[in-house]
């Protein structure tokens, strides 16, 4: 193998020695120059440390401030969306057609009979005008329910014979009105239906 | 190295050595024995994960106004151990504000033994977040708020017989509410973030699912129409001492429903105040014999078929026996000499069931199926019953005699509509629909405007013929309800008063349907108008009490469509001979 390698050293032409010698290494003397200032160095090291704190410490700052911000108005944009929809259910209110035709039959409105129109183009009727009456009204408002049986008063009239003596109350010795003889024949009385007996 | 360093040294590394022992311990413990704790703890402390709830989709009417409507809501709830040194103070603020009893405030706000009362559902939030300002300037603790949608429904009533409810638990409870559903629910999503002082730490862990909004559904019902409808509906039940009623409002031309009223109905945001089998459509669920309307059918189908003209002549007897059955009409009279528009115009059950003995059962059977009897109309509404049409084969020659004029046949009100429909659109059914556009229901069936079929029953001219008779009805001379006419149009109709089947004994007893179908203008129909009354009392008919409801819908629509006459008149109809 070496023996190989010596061949193919040996094999090299000798040509350019001048260019040869000229690249041949040496040793280099010792450099006697100055050192490199340190002072920039640290100077820019310092100014990217304390920078990169700053900077990162901003945007930490700011972004806490944005995400203030932002649930702020978030919160603003529920409230108002909030209020946007009160709103809008007034205006439903507002708008029930139950509500606008109470307001027009207070004000005396009443529905038409029947139909008729004018053509704005040659003022002619369409339709037989008919005047409207309360007898076309329509009931708006819900009849109100009948109260069950149970609870419902009744008159009830009880016919007591009036006695014979009824109108000289009968003075006993002691001077006072026998009590029952006093009440009148055809009493009308309210009675609740609690006190009735079922039949 | 000299012997005191090496010393030092070597006591510094064990000092060392059993600092970081003891670190290592104390990693090893939080790291592995104590993590999940410690985890669940951080998680308690800092992160907190929000519902983000999607927003119901809206049920509006044909021309977008909401029928029902989601809004931000809270509940007031309370913590009572706080809020009892000033319950009297607090309940005071809350029922002013309200409308809450202030006595039941009191005592829930007084409540012992428990940290949670509920104080008012379903409040807006507007309305939520004054009360506990006005709580927190007096400085009073205790109450506090939590999410609560509330659904609104600013019609109370009306169309709530369509639209449905919510219940109590926030679940969809009946009508277009419950059938459309998943359409109308969206998917809630949520939110994950860690907070510090109430604020979102910016570089916290952070997650988002976004919730996706409901889709919202539109009826082809008008609301103003639909509130007239219930009111006119309403007022004719209950001056005729009706148990129940329902009223249709069809576009003869797209079969559109701009209204569909029944009565009794239910306040949408009261449900509770209402009898459960009110909170539906009896519209579409009841079935009931239609009575004389459904003659409109028997008749312009014998035309159709060529058996009849409007002006063939009848002999009408005063009764007419059928195997061992007697069959009557609903006056007596001696024997009529009536042409078929004049059997139309006086509602002859004899006259028709001579005239449809031209048909086989099989020919009146398949003419009915195609008018839609018997089948469902699908237009999107919970439970709607398929009415009754038994087959052909099943017929006797009385089972044909009787639904020739509309007994032993059952309907839905929407399905007689449609039916009658066909007349006012020359012959053609048109499949209703409740959907504007369309709807995917829960079930996944498509329905709604968009969907709609058309398919030809009798001919044009058969249509026109047959709308000729039905004038002869509201014809003040001869017709059995001059009260359905509408001044100055031409109004096409047809009076039923069917003998009632009772839901004890499954048999007739002795009550009635009353009903009126018609269209107007009868030379150029845009509305077709039906209003059924069930059991009324006071001895009215079909003409009596469902035509002026009639008259007073359609005086309505045509005005408020700005319908003008057509300016021709309807000719004298030729009724006897």
């Amino acid at each position: 193998m070496s023996t190989l390698m010596n061949q193919a050293r040996n094999r090299v032409p000798r040509f350019a020695e001048a260019a040869v010698e000229r690249a041949r290494l040496s040793v280099v003397p010792r450099s006697t120059g100055r050192r490199a200032a340190r002072v920039p160095f640290f100077a820019l090291l310092s100014v990217l440390l304390v920078g990169g704190v700053a900077g990162l410490l901003f945007v930490n700052t700011s972004m806490q401030q944005v995400s203030f911000t932002t649930t702020a108005m978030e919160q603003k944009a529920s409230e108002l969306q909030a209020q946007r929809q009160s709103l809008q259910m007034q205006l439903d209110a507002l708008r029930d057609p139950q509500r606008v035709a109470l307001q027009a039959k207070q004000m005396g409105m009443v529905p038409p009979a029947s139909p008729a129109f004018i053509r704005l183009g040659d003022g002619k009727i369409l339709g037989t005008p008919t005047l409207a009456t309360n007898a076309d009204s329509v009931r708006i408002t819900p009849m109100r329910n009948p109260k069950p049986k149970a609870l419902r008063q009744r008159t009830v009239i009880e016919k007591v014979k009036a006695p014979k003596d009824a109108t000289t109350p009968k003075v006993t010795a002691g001077g006072a009105a026998a009590p029952g003889t006093a009440i009148a024949a055809g009493t009308k009385k309210t009675r609740d239906p609690g006190q009735e007996n079922p039949r | 190295m000299r012997g005191p360093t090496l010393v030092r040294l070597r006591i510094g590394f064990v000092l060392i050595a059993m600092i970081v022992s003891l670190f290592a311990v104390r990693l090893f413990q939080l790291q592995s024995v104590d993590a999940a704790t410690y985890v669940a703890k951080a998680r308690a402390e800092g992160v907190v994960t929000v519902a983000l709830p999607a927003t119901r989709g809206t049920i509006e009417d044909r021309n977008g106004t909401p029928l029902a409507d989601s809004v931000d809501g809270l509940m007031l709830v309370a913590d009572p151990t706080l809020t009892v040194k000033h319950a009297s103070a607090i309940a005071t603020i809350i029922a002013r504000r309200l409308h809450v009893d202030y006595f039941d405030l009191l005592q829930r706000l007084r409540m012992p033994d428990t940290h949670f009362q509920y104080i008012a559902r379903r409040v807006p939030a507007t309305e939520a977040r004054a009360v506990l300002t006005e709580i927190d300037k007096h400085g009073y603790k205790g109450i506090d708020t939590r999410r609560d949608p509330v659904r609104s429904y600013p019609g109370d009533d009306v169309a709530a017989n369509l639209v449905g409810f919510m219940n109590a638990q926030g679940d969809a409870a009946e009508g277009a509410e419950l059938m459309f559903d998943t359409m109308l629910s969206g998917r809630d999503g949520s939110a994950t973030y860690e907070v510090g002082g109430g604020n979102r730490i910016p570089l916290g862990e952070n997650s988002t699912v976004p919730a996706r909004s409901g889709h919202n559904l539109k009826l082809t019902i008008d609301r103003d129409v639909q509130w007239y409808t219930q009111r006119v509906l309403r007022t004719a039940v209950q001056s005729s001492g009706g148990s129940s009623g329902a009223a249709v409002v069809m576009d003869s031309k797209t079969g559109q429903l701009l209204s569909l009223a029944d009565y009794p109905t239910f306040d949408a945001n009261q449900p509770g105040l209402s009898s459960q089998k009110d909170l539906g459509s009896r519209a579409l669920r009841d079935v009931y014999e239609p009575g004389s309307v459904e003659k409109v059918l028997t008749t312009s189908s014998l035309i159709d078929a060529g058996k009849v003209t409007p002006d063939t002549k009848i002999s009408v007897p005063s009764q007419l026996r059928r195997g061992d059955r007697v069959i009557h009409d609903y006056f007596p009279h001696g024997t009529l000499h009536l042409t078929l528009t004049g059997v139309i115009a006086k509602s002859s059950n004899i006259g028709t069931v001579l005239a449809a003995s031209k048909f086989t059962h099989r020919q009146l059977y398949d003419y009915l199926r195609k008018f839609g009897l018997g089948q469902r109309t699908n237009i999107g509404v919970h439970g709607e019953s398929p009415g009754v049409l038994n087959g052909w084969r099943q017929w006797s020659q009385i089972n044909q005699d009787t639904i020739a004029f509309g007994q032993g046949v059952a309907v839905n009100a929407v399905q007689m509509a449609a039916a009658v429909n066909v007349i006012a659109n020359g012959g053609v059914y048109v499949r209703p629909s409740l959907v504007k556009g369309e709807a995917t229901t829960s079930g996944g069936e498509v329905v709604g405007s968009d969907t709609t079929t058309e398919h030809r029953v009798v001919s044009a001219r058969a249509a026109r013929l047959t709308t000729g008779m039905m004038e002869a009805v509201t014809n003040p001379v001869v017709g059995t309800a001059p009260s359905a006419g509408v001044e100055g149009y031409r109004v096409a109709g047809k009076t039923g008063t069917a003998q009632r089947v009772g839901s004890r004994c499954h048999c007739y007893n002795g009550t009635f349907t009353v009903s009126f179908a018609g269209f107007a203008p009868a030379d150029k129909p845009r509305f077709l108008v039906y209003v059924v009354v069930q059991d009324p009392r006071n001895g009215g008919g079909g003409g009596s009490v469902g035509g002026p409801a009639f008259h007073k819908i359609m005086s309505y629509l045509l005005e408020k469509y700005a319908v003008p006459p057509t300016g021709s008149t309807a000719p004298t109809p030729r009724i006897d001979w």
